[in-house]
């Protein structure tokens, strides 16, 4: 019996980032379970189904990546789903705030897309590309 | 009873002379002391008014402990008391935002430490003032003496910042929030780019044009962080990652980087480093910013058959700056990074401008070479941030030679 497809949740308020962030996750064998524009939609959308993998932007309304994050590692239902963060800051304060947080990876905008799909595939064991 | 004999006529007038003489000598120190308190009463008054003329910084002294003793009319006007109600009645502490005194270990102890151990402090603090209202204040601290030379107290001059830091903040917040507009359009341009590069179909044509595109927006890229990474000098927020790092190996990634377009351009470079290496204490992403900020100017700066030398040596710092190619008594070990080209050179004239922000030398302009002119001052607070030096040597028309000293 053929493995499902790894599923992604993806969540950046700028559609342009969100699908191309779709089309990496594609690129990795991955399907994108729920497409959201704010933090809020994200836990929500998280909390009800929870996905294999949270593709999530620092900076976007409602919650930060950052927030969304901690709630999703506070939380029993979601504490265990792998979280890589998006963002436009690239310091090092930057990246050690989101691990902080309880990420698991971390991608300074702008990424490479060959970089997003390696990311994605070793955070989703490889999913089924 | 007995009768006192006369005393001698020469005796009774040596006696007079001496009481007369006696007389004059304490009239004298009489004038003297006088003067003197004069003089003292003066000198105070000078320097009470000196201290009253200040009504933009406030003047606060205290006795060792804490207790005001001075209160200028800057004191007044900032923090919203006059000097009757504050002198002997009230504690520096007071006008301090007690969390802040207690996160910094509590009481007139906290405030003081430095200034202590170090004979001055300089640092912001927030005031309360009377009306509740929170100031920042740049406090300077230094500990007052009697005298007789007995420590008799503490003076605390500030200068209010609040507008200053306010405005400082926005900046930041400003430039936070461009760097973040800027990143998401050069996100969607560059991922969106790749996807077409890996398409094995496009045609050689486009794809040059879309190469060119893509350089470009890695151009804009980089200016945008040159910008953030510049705004973070300022604002005393570039912390340091620090490590060993191999120099030898900064210098030739830093010509790596390059190699591509030197050879574009028909610019030879020679890389002359150290067989076993050479390591500092640095941060290695700031200073491999660095290198290859001194190594890409000098290839940009070099016309076709030229030559970009890049030598790293180990060398020594003696006391009075000067720099040795062996070790000696007080001297201390340093690392000397030499980028020299045989390039348009900078006009003397220019060279004490090269390392402020935006300047770009006539030559640059003169030659159309691309740059804002941010990469030497982002080099040199490198340089700095790691106690090293940045120094320029240029002959228009020969060539010049940037020399990076870091303590190792």
């Amino acid at each position: 019996m053929p493995t499902a497809a790894p599923r992604v949740l993806v969540a950046d308020d700028e559609d342009d980032i969100r699908a191309l962030v779709g089309l990496a996750v594609r690129r990795a064998g991955c399907t994108v379970a729920t497409e959201v524009p704010d933090g809020t939609q994200a836990l929500a959308a998280a909390r009800t189904d929870p996905p294999d993998l949270a593709v999530l932007d620092v900076s976007m309304p409602g919650a930060t990546g950052l927030e969304v994050c901690a709630a999703l590692r506070a939380d029993p239902v979601t504490a265990g789903v792998p979280v890589l963060l998006l963002s436009a800051g690239a310091s090092a304060d930057d990246v050690a705030r989101g691990l902080a947080a309880g990420a698991d990876a971390y991608l300074a905008k702008p990424f490479s897309v060959a970089g997003l799909v390696a990311q994605v595939r070793e955070l989703t064991s490889g999913g089924t590309a | 009873m007995t009768l006192l004999e006369p005393a001698p006529a020469g005796e009774l007038a040596r006696l007079r002379a001496e009481n007369s003489g006696l007389r004059a000598q304490m009239q004298h120190r009489d004038d003297e002391l006088q003067v003197a308190t004069r003089m003292l009463q003066a000198r105070a008054q000078t320097m009470t008014s000196v201290i009253d003329a200040v009504t933009e910084q406030s003047i606060i002294g205290t006795d060792v402990d804490g207790v005001i003793r001075v209160w200028n009319p800057g004191a007044e006007r900032m923090l919203g008391l006059p000097r009757a109600d504050v002198v002997r009645r009230r504690s520096i502490t007071e006008f301090h935002l007690p969390k802040e005194l207690d996160d910094a270990g509590g009481g007139l102890a906290a405030l003081v430490r430095t200034a202590q151990e170090q004979g001055s402090d300089v640092r912001d603090w927030t005031y309360v003032a009377a009306d509740g209202a929170e100031l920042t204040v740049s406090v300077a601290v230094t500990p007052r003496t009697d005298d007789r030379g007995v420590h008799a107290g503490w003076n605390f001059v500030g200068t209010d910042m609040t507008e200053a830091r306010a405005t400082e903040r926005m900046k930041d917040q400003f430039v936070s929030l461009i760097s973040h507009e800027l990143r998401t359009p050069l996100t969607s341009i560059l991922g969106y780019l790749e996807l077409v590069l890996d398409d094995p179909d496009l045609g050689e044509e486009s794809r040059a044009h879309l190469g060119t595109v893509e350089r470009n927006a890695q151009r804009l890229l980089r200016l945008v962080g040159d910008l953030l990474f510049t705004a973070q000098v300022d604002a005393g927020r570039f912390s340091l990652q620090p490590a060993d790092v191999d120099l030898a190996d900064v210098v030739r990634a830093a010509e790596e980087t390059v190699r591509v377009t030197a050879a574009a351009t028909g610019v030879e470079v020679l890389v002359d480093v150290p067989d076993g290496g050479l390591v500092v204490h640095g941060d290695a992403v700031r200073l491999g910013q660095a290198c290859d900020n001194l190594v890409s100017n000098a290839v940009k700066f070099t016309p076709a058959g030229g030559r970009v030398t890049l030598a790293l040596r180990s060398a020594w710092r003696t006391a009075d700056g000067a720099v040795v190619d062996a070790p000696q008594d007080d001297a201390v070990p340093v690392a000397r990074l030499a980028v020299s080209d045989t390039g348009i050179g900078i006009p003397a004239g220019e060279q004490g401008q090269l390392f402020a922000r935006f300047f770009r030398a006539s030559t640059a302009r003169r030659h159309a070479v691309p740059g804002v002119g941010l990469g030497l001052a982002i080099t040199r607070a490198i340089a700095a941030a790691h106690d090293g030096t940045l120094e320029v040597a240029s002959v228009e028309g020969r060539g010049t030679t940037f020399t990076l000293t870091l303590p190792r």
